[in-house]
């Protein structure tokens, strides 16, 4: 699958106009990391939005006193970093790549101007970046409630 | 099960195993002291009856094809804890098996996906056994299984075999990681979104604490399996174990004696009601 096809596949395409996916392509690229790599580092500008095809990433940060934690998973399908869509665009979190991980990596500023200048694919990537983030607070949740802990603990 | 359902049969602890790193959760052996044979179907359970402390119901945790029994108990309450004393060569009393089982028969053909949480794997481990012997019969076996931290993964050696083993597709997530922990970390439902099954042709069989079940179903929902594809076990407070005493009444049915396990459709409106 070439990089156009890649990006038609994805669902915030659906309904969108060729023209529209070809605004959305001309942000992405391929971008594959080995076991070990970071995706994003904490602090760090937060750039580029990733959309992983292949692989897995742990969602990490370092706990002054614990060391680095991992808060989650993130497999096929899923999205990584939210950071560069809100101000001040910086990553709060480690996103490292724990197998080899091939992702659809798109470009956070010009994917910002082309939301923002064509309403339509701005709802259409929001769409799939709300989905993401319900399930992770969801999540989150349901991670807060340790619903397997022992009754009375 | 004996003459009368509601008097415990005398029963030996023919052996007794930790069963996580956690050390709150242990498996007993256990075998009828005068031989007599008995068979039961993945998913229901037994009442174990610590003589003078208490009785508490037990999904059984075996295969349903061979013997001794298993009951796999997490050492929590008033009679669990006594009970996590035992020493193996004690007698027991023990009347069961009591309630329904998985529909493993009914899910030939298609997908089969067990989702576990916690020591809700216990209950499906029977099922997984039953699953694995009849394995051509299903298209995919999937086994997702989440819990607290690696100290409380329930089977951890089998869990492995049964992956290393390539007839199940097996995943294991924790809520809360350790650094030796290098697998999955979040919670089980996400597990659901990415296995590999086929929503259309797909059983699902749920076991853990109601809340996980509850966010499972609607996970599942979302990757299109039907309502009456999906079947949970319910823990309730079952005390008669038959129907009589209604300790365990949840809207209009028994626990034990309609369930433990029961279609989605049956609990869909019961589940978020508080009072019940």
């Amino acid at each position: 699958m070439n990089l156009r096809e890649l990006v038609d596949s994805q669902r915030f395409c659906q309904g969108l106009t060729p023209g529209q996916c070809t605004g959305l392509a001309a942000c992405a690229g391929e971008r594959s990391f080995a076991p070990g790599d970071y995706l994003l580092r904490q602090h760090a500008v937060a750039d580029t939005f990733y959309l992983v095809l292949s692989g897995e990433v742990q969602i990490r940060l370092a706990v002054p006193g614990q060391g680095v934690v991992t808060l989650e998973t993130i497999g096929p399908d899923e999205a990584v970093g939210w950071s560069w869509f809100v101000p001040p665009h910086r990553c709060q979190f480690d996103a490292h790549a724990v197998l080899p991980t091939r992702t659809l990596a798109f470009a956070a500023a010009p994917l910002r101007a082309l939301m923002e200048q064509d309403p339509t694919v701005g709802y259409a990537v929001l769409k799939t970046l709300v989905g993401t983030l319900t399930q992770r607070v969801q999540s989150c949740r349901l991670q807060v409630l340790d619903v397997y802990a022992p009754p009375g603990a | 099960m004996g003459m009368d359902a509601t008097l415990p049969a005398p029963w030996r602890i023919a052996w007794r195993r930790p069963e996580s790193a956690a050390g709150d959760v242990f498996t007993w052996a256990v075998e009828p002291v005068d031989g007599t044979g008995s068979s039961f179907l993945p998913g229901q359970f037994n009442m174990l009856y610590a003589y003078g402390i208490g009785e508490v119901p037990v999904s059984i945790s075996s295969d349903p094809a061979g013997t001794p029994w298993l009951h796999t108990i997490r050492a929590v309450g008033s009679v669990t804890r006594p009970m996590a004393a035992l020493k193996v060569g004690e007698v027991i009393g023990l009347r069961g098996p009591y309630g329904s089982a998985w529909p493993l028969v009914a899910a030939e053909g298609g997908d089969l996906l067990i989702v576990a949480g916690g020591l809700g794997l216990a209950p499906l481990r029977s099922a997984i056994y039953q699953a694995l012997r009849r394995r051509s019969h299903y298209r995919g076996v999937y086994v997702l299984y989440g819990t607290r931290s690696a100290a409380d993964v329930l089977f951890a050696d089998e869990l492995a075999a049964w992956r290393d083993g390539g007839q199940i597709e097996v995943a294991v997530t924790v809520d809360r990681a350790t650094p030796d922990w290098s697998g999955e970390v979040g919670v089980v439902t996400r597990l659901i979104h990415r296995a590999g099954f086929d929503p259309a042709t797909t059983t699902a069989l749920l076991c853990g604490p109601e809340i996980m079940m509850r966010f499972a179903v609607l996970a599942l929902q979302q990757r299109g399996v039907p309502d009456k594809a999906i079947h949970l076990s319910l823990e309730r407070n079952m005390k008669c174990a038959v129907g009589y005493c209604g300790h365990c009444q949840l809207g209009p049915h028994f626990v034990c004696r309609d369930g433990p396990v029961l279609a989605w459709p049956r609990l869909s409106n019961l589940l978020g009601v508080m009072e019940l």
